[in-house]
């Protein structure tokens, strides 16, 4: 106690020279929290648009159809993995899904899709779909008076094909049992625009897609959305223990790229900001070893008393530490109302961002135990570190020298 | 009486070469436990190296120190802390308080370094004040005491962790006469109550004559030492 006592008050000796370095730790640790908020908060974004555009938090498929997708390899025992995915408290939504290459026809030109056959009632709560709808409506999975089912097409294929809401477009596709599947859908809806990532696709009622594509109740996979969009890894890490008949697998592994990609972003930002502290605790460690200098006498007198070369380090730590300790409490207070209307409100962009068919005006950080304590522990380690050169220097004073004798 | 205190042929040089200054030459000295030793001589004669060395603030050149029997230069850095710490006070001409810290927790302090238990050591606080007279003034800061009182802090401090040997290099310098002759007899007075053994530096000769024994230096050697009757 009175170690921490004698640090505390050593911090206090030269006020201004305290301040300043408190003021620059503050400062650090404010730039730490903000880039961190920004940058967690942009790509929790992205992740969302990324997985609620499509992928879901989790997918689970038949071996390995996430990688070599073939029309045969489907979930045939679909009651006892929905019954999990039912009853998990952890899985907020699900859907199940087809897919086939398929050749397009529509009025005058042919060009190679994408099917994609949905859920109508359970697709729109794991995706964006309903958001992403820009021209006619939603399809449902009955057919119209005359027999003929919707399906709704992506804006690129639209275009390609030269077609509009209430057109007909007759798809080709091979069948999973080896025949050759065609028919003619009436257009609905037209999903996204030219730059979504489903450009190419068509969608169709699931059980049209099963029926056309003669799967008879086999789905490919099913798309789930987690209560906790964090512990989607964990989830996954549970479902595939409960149903070790499929493969379960998180965003992360589907889209392995994308995820990649965002890492190596995250830890280039974390660097920079990094770079950017250390070179405040250069000035930090300056100051340190001012006050160590200033005190060359008493830390020989301490040392003629009895107190251990450790002793002084350990004192040189605490009071480094303490000061870090009390300019990021500083910090955090002064920071905390910024990043939280940061997360809530957000800065509002001049120019609206279309990112896979759905529109974003705002750029939000985030508020997390991560971008608030993270940086504070980077800066107490660092202050940490910063203080051993000084507290050696301290530890290794000869008292003879200090005491000034000759 | 036990030898504590030990020195065989004690050498200490300053510089190299044509720079080169003799600090001690050639010091032989025994002192029993219990003395009240005055190191005397001019400036310059080595008084405050003799000090040094023998509390293991410095290293000779040649020779060795003694205490207790202990050969210091054996010992490592850490070893040599605690044996400071358990075994020897140091009282210094210019007090050499800590600033920040109040009388009491100057005291406390090195008890701190014993790892004595808090309880124990505020009680040997209040104890160490009394006997050297400063009850009442131990929540001052040393800028808050005058220079006498400063020097008293800093034979408590000396005496708090109850070595058997007390270092005062010119305790008395910085005081006026009479504050001098008042702590020097606050330390007989110790150290005739608690036996604890004495060696102090000065060139003040009313302080010299409260010595039992003098040892007087010139040019790093010794010139006389004699015990005084009382």
């Amino acid at each position: 106690m009175l170690t921490l006592k004698l640090a505390y008050r050593n911090i206090f000796r030269q006020k201004r020279r305290s301040l300043l370095t408190a003021i620059s730790m503050s400062f650090g640790y404010m730039l730490f929290v903000i880039t961190l908020s920004m940058v967690e908060g942009s790509w929790s974004n992205i992740v969302d648009i990324f997985t609620l555009d499509h992928t879901g938090h989790i997918q689970i498929h038949n071996g390995d159809y996430a990688k070599r997708p073939k029309i045969h390899k489907t979930i045939r025992d679909r009651s006892s993995v929905e019954s999990i995915l039912v009853d998990h408290s952890e899985v907020a939504s699900w859907a199940p899904r087809v897919y086939s290459p398929a050749l397009a026809y529509g009025t005058k030109k042919t060009t190679p899709a994408q099917i994609f056959g949905i859920e109508p009632k359970l697709e729109p709560t794991v995706t964006r779909i309903l958001q992403k709808v820009s021209a006619g409506s939603f399809f449902s999975a009955s057919p119209n008076s005359d027999g003929y089912f919707s399906a709704m097409v992506g804006a690129g294929l639209a275009r390609t094909l030269n077609i509009v809401v209430g057109d007909e477009i007759v798809l080709i596709a091979n069948g999973a049992d080896g025949s050759i599947a065609n028919d003619i859908f009436i257009i609905t809806g037209i999903v996204g625009n030219v730059t979504s990532f489903d450009r190419k696709g068509i969608y169709l009622p699931l059980t049209v897609a099963q029926e056309f594509l003669s799967l008879g109740s086999d789905v490919h996979e099913y798309s789930i959305l987690a209560l906790d969009k964090h512990k989607n890894e964990a989830l996954a890490v549970q479902l595939q223990a409960q149903i070790p008949s499929v493969k379960v697998s998180p965003w992360q592994e589907i889209q392995a790229t994308f995820y990649k990609t965002m890492q190596a972003d995250k830890d280039g930002n974390m660097f920079v900001v990094g770079l950017i502290v250390f070179i405040v605790f250069i000035g930090v460690l300056n100051t340190v070893l001012m006050s160590v200098l200033e005190r060359t006498r008493e830390f020989g007198v301490l040392k003629s008393i009895g107190s251990r070369p450790g002793d002084l380090v350990r004192l040189v730590f605490l009071e480094t530490v303490m000061l870090a300790a009390l300019s990021v409490f500083v910090g955090f207070l002064l920071i905390l109302p910024l990043i939280y209307w940061f997360t809530d409100v957000g800065l509002t962009m001049g120019v609206a961002v279309e990112i896979g068919g759905v529109e974003f005006d705002t750029m939000k950080g985030e508020l997390s135990a991560f971008v608030m304590l993270m940086p504070m522990a980077f800066i107490l380690i660092t202050a940490g570190l910063i203080s051993i050169p000084p507290g050696l220097r301290a530890a290794r004073i000869m008292p003879r020298v200090a005491l000034g004798s000759h | 009486m036990s030898t504590v205190i030990e020195t065989k042929n004690l050498c200490r040089t300053f510089g190299e070469g044509e720079t080169q200054v003799v600090a001690l030459d050639q010091v032989n000295i025994k002192i029993a436990a219990g003395e009240f030793t005055a190191i005397t001589g001019p400036s310059g004669s080595g008084k405050t190296t003799l000090l040094q060395l023998i509390g293991g603030l410095d290293e000779p050149a040649a020779g060795d120190v003694f205490l207790s029997g202990t050969n210091i230069a054996l010992m490592s850095g850490s070893q040599l802390s605690d044996f400071r710490r358990d075994h020897i006070g140091f009282i210094f001409q210019s007090y050499n308080l800590i600033p920040v810290l109040s009388a009491e927790e100057n005291i406390e302090y090195i008890m701190l370094l014993q790892g004595v238990s808090t309880q124990a050591r505020k009680k040997r606080v209040q104890e160490m004040l009394a006997l050297v007279g400063l009850e009442g003034l131990g929540d001052r800061r040393p800028a808050q005491l005058s220079g006498g009182q400063q020097q008293r802090v800093a034979v408590a401090r000396a005496m708090a962790s109850k070595p058997n040997i007390i270092l005062a290099d010119e305790p008395t310098a910085n005081l006026d006469s009479t504050t001098g002759i008042s702590l020097i007899e606050v330390m007989r007075e110790l150290n005739k109550q608690l036996g604890m053994t004495f060696v102090f530096s000065t060139h003040d000769h009313k302080i010299m004559d409260r010595a039992d024994r003098l040892i007087h230096l010139e040019d790093g050697v010794i010139q006389l030492d004699e015990m005084r009757a009382f």
